[in-house]
């Protein structure tokens, strides 16, 4: 059994076509095969919502009298880019505001134009014989733009991974606040409602396949960046005019110390062409694997620590090493369904028409990494020996051994050189001004530590945070093997 | 253990020993107990206390005896205009009062809040306050 487009089209325009969401076409398979579902259903509906970073929008405000041809340009204080003609600028989601970043980005600006708000445009030029006028300040609304064009080089991606945190204190990532000791877990994705998961091999799915987008109408402009078929993560480029999106699928967020980004709502339809798209659009939620990832690890390659699939992840529980862990998502399943839903009612008031793509997605892109042509330091290429004390030592001798080595630190480790604590000349100091006689009263037991193999930028990165000064070296079984500080940093 | 909110206000202590013997009221009721979380606030000082949950009435008679507020309310408010039902806040709530609803939009009980306000900057949305 084979369907074409023009068959399809033609029961639109008819109101004959059959549309069901792919959390339908589940059952209907199960019932009644696949065989009957192929013929059966024209049109399978998907949909997802969650946080896309790779999102933004062009925007052309027309020429102002005198003309001006910005050199940077601000949406509400966000700094838009700006390398291409006079009027034009490019939107990021993830910009944040010049003067309140973490709180205001490119996205909270797209949600307001798009829901008719007046946005301020403020803007500077270095002036040219046909661009005279220098600075401009103004406010506009969606209206007033000649083109508004949402164009997300990165969306939809097929499945992601689950993100937990194996350190002992909470992280804050783009996949929200993760507990420390896998105290929680984060999933991303509508699972047997994502698009690209109910087109694996891109049948349906290319260039200029019309689409939901944003409450409106979009299409399909290419594979998106870090398209990764092979390992079935693939991601879909689109764009579609703003002026007629809703601000209910376009929400702006932040997330606290990460930052900005926006919520887009994409749904794609896929023609029930032939059997094997009504077997593929019936994937089950268990059997869409995902890994489970350690974002303790702030590495390209985070460890890899187990797997699990969207009906365990959308069950709430997933478990590791046989813990039970508290799991729930970064996208809304409740609004990937209203899209799925809504696409659907589209379709079947006849007002939505599917056509083949120009050009499919590749299935075989790269994925690669970056090429780093100056080579990372790690924190063994740095660190220095410790100076150590045992934690029964005298003060005395502790506060000889920083002025004789002029040092800061002493690290206290037991007859192992197994790490106690951290003493530093200020805690010496107080010490005496205090009048206290015991080492392991004045000592910091809590220490942040490092390990050979950590790149210096995160150890950099440990000690900012803190506001200290140097982290004792230790191996895996936390033995003092070295020393690095702020000194060797800069 | 049952979670509480504990706030003592500031007239009560006027002197360090005033709070010790506030906390020697609880346990004089051989009752062991956490502290989860210390913070003050305008009008005194909020403690969330883990307490056994059949200690739950003997604790919170014996507080209130003492003039000091206990309570097991709700201490967030969740703003269903922002709310965008993404699940964020839901893996980080400890008594399950952040939650999915049968139709899988987020929900708040509250009922089961603690106040324990570790939901309030995982949302993307600003959704979630503390309530006044």
């Amino acid at each position: 059994m084979t369907k074409t487009y023009q068959e399809i089209n033609d029961k639109i325009k008819n109101g004959d076509a059959v549309v069901v969401t792919a959390e339908e076409m589940i059952k209907i398979v199960e019932e009644n095969g696949v065989k009957v579902a192929a013929e059966d259903i024209d049109i399978v509906t998907t949909g997802t919502f969650g946080p896309m970073c790779s999102s933004g929008a062009f925007l052309n405000f027309g020429h102002s009298d005198p003309p001006i041809k910005f050199d940077h340009l601000w949406l509400n204080e966000v700094h838009a880019y700006h390398g291409n003609a006079a009027v034009d600028c490019y939107l990021g989601v993830t910009r944040m505001a010049d003067k309140r970043p973490f709180e205001y980005g490119g996205g909270n600006v797209i949600e307001e134009l798009v829901s008719g708000k007046p946005i301020r445009l403020r803007g500077t030029s270095n002036t040219t014989d046909c661009y005279p006028l220098g600075e401009i300040d103004t406010y506009f609304t969606i209206e007033d733009l000649n083109q508004a064009v949402l164009c997300n080089p990165r969306n939809a991606y097929q499945r992601y991974h689950c993100a937990v945190n194996s350190t002992d204190r909470t992280l804050f990532t783009y996949m929200g606040k993760l507990l420390p000791n896998y105290g929680n877990a984060h999933y991303c994705g509508a699972g047997c409602l994502n698009p690209l998961t109910n087109d694996p091999d891109y049948e349906t799915i290319g260039i200029g396949t019309r689409i939901f987008l944003g409450g409106g109408t979009g299409y399909v402009i290419g594979q998106g960046t870090q398209h990764n078929p092979k390992e079935g993560f693939g991601t879909l480029f689109v764009k579609g005019d703003l002026k007629q999106m809703r601000s209910e699928y376009l929400r702006g967020v932040n997330y606290e110390q990460y930052g900005t980004s926006m919520f887009c709502g994409v749904g794609v339809p896929i023609p029930i062409l032939n059997e094997g798209l009504a077997k593929k659009t019936a994937i089950k939620d268990e059997d869409i694997i995902t890994e489970i990832v350690d974002y303790g690890v702030p590495r390209r390659d985070r460890p890899k620590i187990g797997t699990s699939n969207y009906k365990e992840l959308k069950s709430g529980v997933i478990k590791i090493n046989r813990k039970e862990i508290k799991c729930s998502s970064m996208s809304s399943l409740y609004y990937a369904r209203k899209i799925a839903n809504e696409l659907k009612e589209w379709i079947e008031d006849g007002d939505f028409l599917l056509n083949p793509p120009a050009e499919q997605l590749p299935t075989n892109t790269p994925f690669k990494p970056m090429r780093q042509t100056s080579e990372i330091k790690f924190v063994k290429d740095l660190k220095k020996e410790a100076i150590i004390c045992y934690e029964d030592c005298d003060i005395q001798i502790v506060a000889n051994k920083i002025i004789n080595q002029n040092i800061n630190h002493i690290v206290i480790t037991d007859r192992n050189r197994k790490l106690k604590g951290i003493v530093t000349s200020f805690d010496i100091t107080k010490a005496v001004a205090k009048n206290k006689k015991n080492l392991l009263d004045i000592i910091t037991k809590k220490v942040i530590t490092t390990t050979d193999n950590e790149p210096i930028e995160v150890a950099s990165r440990k000690m900012k945070k803190n506001a200290i000064s140097a982290l004792p070296v230790v191996d895996d079984k936390n033995i003092v093997i070295g020393i690095i500080s702020s000194e060797e940093l800069m | 253990m049952t979670i509480i909110n504990v706030m003592v206000p500031f007239r009560l202590i006027k002197r360090i020993d005033d709070y010790s013997r506030i906390i020697n009221e609880i346990l004089k009721h051989d009752i062991s107990f956490n502290v989860l979380k210390f913070s003050t606030s305008s009008s005194g000082i909020n403690l969330l206390l883990d307490v056994p949950e059949e200690k739950v009435n003997t604790i919170t008679i014996s507080l209130r005896q003492n003039e000091i507020q206990v309570n097991k309310k709700g201490r967030v408010v969740l703003d269903k205009d922002m709310c965008i039902d993404c699940g964020a806040c839901v893996s980080l709530c400890p008594t399950d009062a952040l939650y999915f609803k049968e139709d899988t939009s987020v929900g708040l009980e509250e009922e089961k809040c603690l106040g324990c306000l570790i939901c309030i900057d995982s949302c993307p949305r600003g959704a979630i306050e503390e309530s006044k």
